[in-house]
């Protein structure tokens, strides 16, 4: 008997469903599994920091008690104040002159604003190792003039300089996204710029400016390489002594309970952040909704 | 924007032209000159004498582990990191920022921390043994394996947030008229998704390969000091105060850096995938 009529397979149609499901499964567990892999480290830390003994080497019972002794580690707690005291202060004053640096190169030419945007990218795309290394060697050819430069204010110059760079980029898109008309209405007003600025033009980049923040704080608390070389004077950061306690093979297991507790509490902070921002979303969808119908009535 | 406020940019300029160009030009005089604490102002001279540190055997092992190193962990990265990033770009799951946040969020741990206690479980006996009664790794501590595996995982979430930023802005439209035109489904990604999102590929992978070819504490921790990478003669010549040495060894990596961003400026002019 002769065919008929061509059935889908003459048209190069090629039955995948068989496939497809494999592959789904294999996709799973690979998710899986590369999931578990970024958390891994984490998950010890947490079960390390649950451990009654000091010993790595065996889980022997259920203990809170590194929790309780977090501020009791005179050593630890330092760590944890100076890490606070640098990121604080670089991430204020970042967060603030980076978002005016940002508007002052916004209002360049495109031409040069490519140049310097080119240039911002520097310290973000420099290895931590070059820019640290390179930095404390001009600091030490500053301690000529200023002998006891290296500390606080040598770290906190430091993490400026590689932190900056992430509030500007962050911000950058979100002055490109703001209507220009914005700034001249305000100007029409009667406003002078620069209070347009901060009545109008701030309040439209807030988000940027708010993830620029976040970044510069996440980037400037996890240092480790660029504090390392330009710290001094015993001025420890987290990093900087865990590394050197690591060497001396006695870290106490409060810095598994501190790291755990951090972890959690910006866990917990992200997802209520995202469940208001989602409410809000909800009653603004509301209002518009009601207000709607009601405009129809 | 108003041209007035041009001028807000001016302390940025001055800012960044001395501090990306004074550290860098010391650090090169410094590798390029007999400076050092014994020298006073008047003697300092060019010479090349701490050139000889490139040659040694130790020094071009050490980047050949950096560059070996860095290659794989980038490479491995781009696999697994693309493929995570297009399963959240494909997820029906309607609030994307916050699987994005899930995947970077060990990133807020201590990098220092972690490695610790990822080279704690790899060894022989362990914490997780204990409570699983089996050895997840083997004993691979010291081993590449163990430094591969720490690379990996510590930095390919800047791979996928890198390859998700790109994947998201492919306008969907794009892939609905390959798939209409007749391209199969693996077609339409190899022909249309991939190449759209290379922007993203390529600054992820100069965020991965960067700090793997130029790190120290990540080697130095999960080898046990077998595996040396260039970073850890540097550190080495910081703590021994041999500043000439450490400053021709960061030019060196300097220039693969330069190589990165002229790379990164060919693909993504303004650094849009930065973020």
């Amino acid at each position: 008997m002769e065919k008929q009529y061509a059935s889908i397979k003459d048209y190069g149609y090629r039955d995948f469903t068989k496939l497809n499901k494999i592959y789904s499964i294999i996709k799973k567990l690979l998710v899986i599994l590369i999931v578990l892999g970024l958390y891994l480290s984490i998950i010890v830390i947490a079960i390390q920091s649950l451990n009654e003994s000091r010993n790595l080497s065996s889980f022997t019972r259920l203990s809170f008690q590194w929790y309780l002794n977090i501020v009791r580690e005179q050593e630890l707690m330092n760590a944890i104040k100076n890490t606070f005291l640098v990121s604080s202060i670089a991430t204020v004053l970042a967060t603030f002159l980076g978002t005016f640096f940002a508007i002052g190169l916004y209002a360049l030419s495109k031409k040069s604003r490519v140049l310097w945007m080119l240039l911002n990218n520097v310290p973000i795309l420099n290895a931590d190792i070059v820019t640290g290394f390179s930095l404390m060697l001009m600091f030490r050819l500053l301690m000529v003039v200023f002998p006891n430069i290296f500390g606080l204010f040598t770290l906190v110059m430091a993490h400026l300089f590689f932190t900056m760079p992430f509030v500007i980029l962050s911000v950058m898109p979100k002055l490109k996204e703001t209507d220009p008309n914005l700034m001249d209405a305000a100007l029409d007003l009667g406003i002078k710029p620069y209070k347009a600025l901060i009545k109008v033009v701030i309040p439209a980049i807030k988000a940027g400016i708010f993830s620029g923040m976040l970044l510069a704080l996440t980037m400037s608390i996890d240092d480790f390489v660029i504090s390392y070389f330009n710290t001094g004077s015993g001025f420890d950061n987290l990093s900087i002594w865990i590394y050197a306690v690591i060497g001396r093979r006695n870290l106490t297991p409060s810095v598994y309970a501190f790291s755990t507790l951090l972890t959690l509490f910006t866990m917990i902070g992200l997802l209520t952040y995202q469940f208001l921002q989602r409410q809000k979303k909800g009653k603004n969808n509301e209002k518009n909704s009601t207000s709607s119908v009601s405009s129809q009535s | 924007m108003n041209k007035e406020f041009r001028v807000l940019s001016r302390p940025y300029m001055v800012w960044l032209s001395v501090l990306v160009f004074f550290p860098i030009l010391a650090m090169i005089f410094i590798g390029f000159s007999n400076l050092d604490s014994s020298v006073s102002i008047g003697e300092i001279s060019l010479s090349f004498s701490h050139l000889n540190i490139l040659t040694q055997s130790s020094t071009i092992i050490a980047f050949r582990n950096s560059l070996i190193f860095a290659l794989a962990t980038t490479f491995i990265c781009f696999i697994f990191g693309y493929f995570i990033a297009y399963e959240i770009k494909l997820s029906k799951f309607k609030n994307k920022f916050v699987l994005l946040t899930l995947v970077i969020l060990p990133m807020w741990s201590n990098l220092i921390l972690r490695t610790e206690s990822l080279a704690n479980i790899m060894s022989e006996n362990n914490i997780l043994k204990s409570l699983l009664g089996f050895n997840i790794f083997g004993n691979i501590a010291g081993t590449w394996m163990a430094v591969l595996f720490g690379l990996v995982f510590t930095y390919m979430p800047f791979m996928i947030l890198s390859v998700y930023t790109a994947l998201e802005k492919i306008d969907f439209a794009l892939e609905e008229a390959a798939l209409d035109l007749g391209l199969t489904p693996l077609k339409k990604f190899w022909k249309v998704v991939f190449p759209l999102s290379l922007k993203g590929v390529v600054t992820g992978s100069i965020m991965v390969f960067l700090p793997t070819l130029a790190g120290f504490a990540i080697p130095k921790i999960l080898s046990r000091g077998q595996i040396v990478f260039i970073g850890n003669i540097i550190d080495n010549k910081f703590i021994y105060t041999n500043y000439n040495h450490g400053a021709l060894l960061a030019v060196v990596i300097l220039i693969f850096i330069l190589g990165s961003i002229l790379l990164i400026t060919k693909f993504d002019k303004e650094g849009e995938t930065l973020l």
